[in-house]
């Protein structure tokens, strides 16, 4: 045991005193935390600039313009004379989409008949398209709604019963646990746990990268901090170990310092950086440390097993950290798992982040409880387990590569 | 420049980080992102219904819902109880509730709405269901109008026009399918591509210093720094040029997203987009002379930068911080193109700016990194640094 206590101050040395660990174990940690959510801070898309042909010019197509550019979604920006022009507007991106008023449309109303107009959203930015198409179709259905019920009035039906016959089975969607339907609290919560994964694996492969840099014997930079980790371990007990007892030593001291490092970094993101983004925080305190244990475990041992295959300090960066991007759409936040190959979903399983994200949105944003994250727990402990495994293996065959006290 | 070609493609063959970085790994990555998107727009999303009426038209509704192309009710609760805790344990989307006595109100014509829980923390599914769900329930709604409108002694036509005497008709310009995978798979390959342009770059440079071989190299290119650099990252442009152009195919070709610009444009913007960021690479190992303290800058630089290309949140809708920073990237100027050439058919003059940014960079970046560069390689302190 305090073996394992001395290896995990050796580790807390080697970070503390190596620049570049610290640049990703500690800085980057926190300048990715509040530098990457900065584009989705105004959580919602509002006053999408939009061009409008009205051919109609009537004091109802007034109307209608009138009370798009009084939708939140959107801002009347260009008044072009005809269609061409008005898809101009959006090739050069000026406008995001485009309400067309025919000619003839208040007499087909006037007349009963059934008056059509064009909406032309740009789909090439989904953002854009979503909101154009939701801020003028629901214009167009208050308009729409307005003139049914002034006529059924007119027959002589009242308000409540007019809106009945209207519309008989009404429907409301409710948004549950983000209730603007808020970007950044979509996205950035799910990120904060990849940032997590992604520092671990990189920070420890980089010190990996250190080991496998220093030259067999002798005095090198890192050669200070595995000197005291000798030393730590005095010689006469060191050989009465057997080499597997002292590598599990090492990987759980390891272990454990980074388990106490970044189990500060899951409190200050699910606090501090949470209160700071106005992320609600719903979960229990005793849940989410349950969930975080084996999500760190597993991470920690990855890291720590796939440390071992880097030649260089910077080898890992340029390795790992193309995988951000897949693991996000991976985690089943960005895009449904139902649509992803069963294959690749059971591959991602591997991926700490995969469960994590699943995991940690629920509890944190949707106010889930323990039982309710299971599967992603069990998932999140047969990998600590498995990586631990492995990274034992990894630390034994590279022990005696280290310099002899 | 022969003499440093010929001893950057030995140092290539030599390695095996340099094809791993150039080749294998962007290979792995456009793989990867076509297999998670390769099975198209999600369709049966699992979502429960509470069906506490037991009628004629609570089993109707909620057979419309599961016949819509994106929603398959997986579920059936008792109460809404249990519906919350099929959500809470990520087995639905969303679950709908039919309240008891809702086919006698429907009837009468006093029904209050019926109510629908969508998770929207999850934006993507949440926003299909809801669309879904809405489309079932007029269509219901729509029928019954016209029903009770017909008993009246409408004509159906008359009665048609009076569930919607004013309608808009949408269209989709660009991505008439709203392709989601078109939409996404455009971003994120470039995406992808740009971190291994910069590392790649980063550290063809850079290890030259870490190795204390710079004078070396600098002296198969005759002292010449353009010359050198020139011959140092030819092979990568061309190995990074192979990889956009052969991702290129995939999306016009496989994806079947249309070129409805200009496919020159296009590949010029690749070419300018590759050697902007080469060129960003260079300039950040002559700055900081150390490959691994370069790396981890580039690493800062390219692992946000999706956030802020306005693909996924608008450039219109961003602080104007973000929009700043966006624009100091070549990889928003890059999707632009992408986007406006690929999907848009944007008139040539739109891209011009985007491609005087990339420009901009390819030239600007290596402009003012050649004098510390000059005196980098030439200096033994700053070798060897890690």
């Amino acid at each position: 045991m305090r073996a394992v206590w001395r290896h995990a101050r050796a580790e807390a040395r080697r970070v503390f005193r190596d620049p570049g660990a610290l640049l990703i174990l500690v800085a980057a940690v926190f300048l990715y935390s509040f530098f990457y959510p900065i584009p989705y801070l105004p959580q919602v898309l509002r006053e999408v600039p939009v061009a409008v042909v009205d051919q109609d010019r009537t004091p109802l197509s007034r109307q209608l313009v009138r009370m798009a550019d009084a939708h939140p979604l959107l801002r009347v920006a260009e008044r072009p004379e005809s269609l061409s022009e008005a898809e101009d507007h959006v090739r050069a991106g000026r406008a995001g989409g485009i309400l067309v008023v025919p000619p003839g449309f208040e007499r087909d109303v006037r007349l009963g008949r059934r008056a059509r107009v064009g909406v032309f959203a740009d789909a090439s930015y989904f953002l854009v398209y979503r909101q154009v198409a939701t801020g003028f179709l629901e214009t167009v259905g208050t308009l729409s709604a307005g003139i049914d019920i002034q006529r059924l009035e007119a027959r002589g039906r009242t308000g409540a019963a007019a809106r009945a016959l209207r519309d008989p089975v009404p429907l409301i969607v409710r948004p549950l646990f983000n209730p603007s339907e808020g970007y950044a609290s979509y996205v950035v919560p799910a990120v904060l746990v990849l940032i997590l994964q992604q520092t671990l694996l990189i920070g420890i492969g980089l010190l990996g990268g250190t080991a496998a840099e220093m030259p067999p014997r002798g005095a090198s930079s890192g050669s200070c901090s595995e000197g005291s980790l000798v030393s730590a371990d005095p010689p006469g007990r060191g050989r009465s170990r057997s080499a597997g007892m002292t590598a599990l030593c090492r990987l759980l001291g390891r272990a454990l310092f980074y388990l106490a490092l970044y189990a500060v970094y899951s409190f200050l993101v699910f606090t501090v950086v949470y209160r700071v983004f106005g992320f609600p925080e719903r979960s229990r305190a005793l849940d989410l440390c349950l969930f975080s244990l084996p999500f760190l475990l597993a991470c920690i041992f990855l890291a720590l097993a796939l440390s071992a295959v880097f030649p260089h300090r910077e080898t890992a960066m340029q390795v790992l950290l193309f995988t951000s991007l897949p693991s996000v759409f991976l985690a089943g936040f960005a895009w449904p798992l139902e649509a992803v190959p069963s294959w690749l979903r059971t591959l991602s399983l591997l991926v700490p982040s995969t469960s994590g994200i699943a995991g940690f949105l629920r509890l944190t944003e949707m106010g889930a409880e323990i039982r309710h994250v299971r599967s992603e727990w069990l998932v999140l402990w047969a990998l600590a387990a498995a990586y631990s495994l492995l990274a034992w293996l990894v630390e034994r065959r590279s022990r005696p590569a280290l310099p002899p006290g | 420049m022969k003499a440093v070609l010929r001893r950057e493609l030995r140092r290539i063959a030599s390695r095996p980080l340099e094809p791993l970085l150039l080749v294998v790994l962007p290979a792995v990555a456009l793989a990867f992102t076509s297999a998670i998107f390769s099975a198209g727009l999600p369709r049966d999303l699992p979502v429960a219904v509470v069906d506490e009426d037991h009628s004629g038209l609570s089993r109707q509704l909620a057979r419309m819902i599961d016949a819509t192309p994106t929603i398959r009710v997986s579920e059936r609760p008792a109460d809404a109880a249990e519906a919350e805790e099929l959500i809470l344990s990520g087995r639905v989307y969303a679950y709908v509730l039919l309240p008891a006595g809702l086919e006698r109100d429907v009837a009468r014509g006093q029904a209050e709405p019926v109510v629908a829980y969508a998770n929207a923390q999850l934006l993507v599914p949440a926003s299909l269901v809801k669309r879904d769900l809405l489309a079932a329930t007029s269509s219901l709604s729509a029928g019954i109008k016209l029903r009770r409108l017909r008993a009246e002694g409408e004509t159906e036509a008359s009665a048609r026009v009076r569930f919607e005497p004013v309608r808009a008709d949408i269209h989709a310009l660009f991505n008439p399918q709203l392709n989601y995978l078109s939409y996404l798979f455009v971003a994120l390959f470039p995406t992808l591509l740009h971190i291994f342009v910069l590392l790649a770059a980063v550290n063809s440079v850079g290890s030259e210093l870490r190795e204390g071989t710079a004078r070396e190299w600098l002296a198969a290119a005759r002292g010449s720094v353009p010359r050198a650099l020139a011959g140092k990252l030819l092979p990568s442009t061309v190995a990074f040029l192979a990889v956009a152009s052969a991702a290129m195919v995939a999306l016009f070709e496989v994806v079947g997203v249309p070129v409805r610009g200009s496919l020159s444009l296009l590949l010029l913007g690749t070419l300018l987009f590759i050697l902007a960021y080469q060129a960003i690479g260079v300039l950040l190992v002559a700055l900081f002379a150390n490959l691994r303290f370069a790396t981890s800058v580039a690493a800062f630089l390219a692992s946000p930068a999706f956030a802020y290309t306005g693909i996924t949140f608008p450039t219109m809708g961003m602080p104007a911080f973000a929009r700043f920073w966006g624009a100091l990237l070549p990889l928003t100027h890059y999707l632009r193109i992408l986007v406006d050439q690929g999907m848009k058919g944007a008139p040539s003059a739109v891209s011009a700016r985007s491609l005087l940014a990339l420009a901009a960079f390819a030239v600007l970046a290596p402009l003012a990194a050649w004098p510390r560069l000059r005196q980098v390689l030439r200096d033994e302190r700053f070798w060897g640094r890690r």
